[in-house]
């Protein structure tokens, strides 16, 4: 099951939504989980942008939630957030934190970018262990997977050809992964309250085991300035999922 | 035959109602379908006189998958309202402005 949040979230925190500049902006999803053949929603998953103000700069703040469904809190419950402030002016991420609960286990971590931009200061806790901290080296281009998503949904793919494909850098669980994002075409697709919309389909490929499959790891961004994810299908040594869009607003 | 597709059908059917009970979702489609078929077989192998309780089984299994079809049609998936959460990520934003402010 954690695998399939961390999935989730891989995939998910391509929201980011600010996109072309409009804090507010709320996405909703239902992620459903392949048990047995059978699509079965597990979870609610939303993404909001705020704008947030401090004596010095103004940050951008990208949040992701996950929460199962009630009825399945008795079974695994799950109470995930993942947080990064970006700086409004430059667009790098300051600070990353992520929360996650997932069927009684916990994990807390929090990274800020030194501002020689070559370094993290993190510190994680898992469980109720006592708290870690750790100064590690990133390249300059690498990103939370909030931040590097948000990056990608800046990336106008109208001028890609199918086949084309681009390689962002990824830090998660203090690791660098590159991840490879391949267009692969266009389809129509429905997407939720916004009706049917033409989407970029991408195939994200990363050299983890978290990953299954060729092409088989999906996500289809509307074909619009907003960019907006509204269908992320991935593949995992467990079994497959999928995450839908079923409402936006402060587009 | 007739025997085992019997026990496989009661054991099914079974585990179809206690899935069709729990908040499971389409996940006890799996149970009762299985319990719809061997019932079905074990229904013509039986002769006129042992049709009974494959009937049985059948019917329990086609209530249980009515039921199940209506929560997923009629109930809505909701997410509970988490207080504790909510108070968890007052607090995250708080500490999160004093992280900022030093940046």
């Amino acid at each position: 099951m954690r695998r399939i949040i961390v999935l989730l979230i891989l995939f998910s925190s391509i929201y980011t939504c600010y996109s072309q500049g409009k804090p507010g902006e709320k996405l909703v999803y239902s992620a459903s989980y392949n048990m047995s053949g059978l699509m079965t929603q597990l979870a609610q998953v939303s993404m909001q942008t705020e704008l947030i103000k401090t004596s010095k700069k103004n940050f951008l703040h990208l949040s992701w939630e996950a929460a199962t469904f009630s009825k399945w809190d008795s079974f695994f419950k799950i109470r995930d957030l993942y947080e990064t402030y970006l700086d409004q002016t430059s667009l790098k991420p300051g600070l990353f934190k992520r929360s996650t609960f997932e069927g009684g286990y916990s994990i807390t971590q929090k990274y800020i970018y030194n501002p020689d931009g070559k370094s993290i200061s993190g510190t994680s806790r898992i469980q109720n262990r006592a708290e870690s901290k750790r100064n590690f080296a990133i390249g300059s281009s690498s990103q939370d997977i909030i931040a590097l998503v948000y990056k990608l949904r800046t990336i106008d793919f109208s001028k890609f050809k199918p086949g084309q494909s681009i390689v962002l850098s990824l830090i998660f669980d203090e690791k660098e992964y590159p991840v490879s994002i391949k267009f692969m075409g266009k389809e129509s697709l429905s997407a939720g309250n916004l009706g049917r919309k033409e989407c970029n389909i991408l195939s994200i490929a990363a050299k983890t085991d978290r990953l299954k499959g060729k092409d088989k790891n999906l996500i289809w961004l509307t074909a619009d300035a907003n960019r907006i994810p509204v269908l992320v299908r991935f593949s995992i040594p467990v079994g497959t999922g999928q995450m839908a869009l079923s409402m936006a607003s402060g587009i | 035959m007739r025997k085992f597709l019997l026990i496989t059908a009661i054991i099914f059917a079974i585990l179809g109602i206690i899935f069709a009970v729990l908040p499971l979702g389409t996940i006890a489609f799996l149970p009762i379908v299985i319990a719809i078929i061997v019932s079905l077989l074990a229904f013509y192998k039986s002769t006129e006189k042992l049709k009974k309780l494959p009937r049985i089984v059948l019917i329990i299994s086609a209530i249980s998958l009515l039921v199940v079809v209506a929560k997923v049609v009629l109930i809505k998936d909701k997410v509970a309202t988490d207080k504790q959460f909510e108070i968890k990520k007052e607090e995250s934003k708080k500490e999160d402005m004093k992280d900022l402010e030093g940046l």
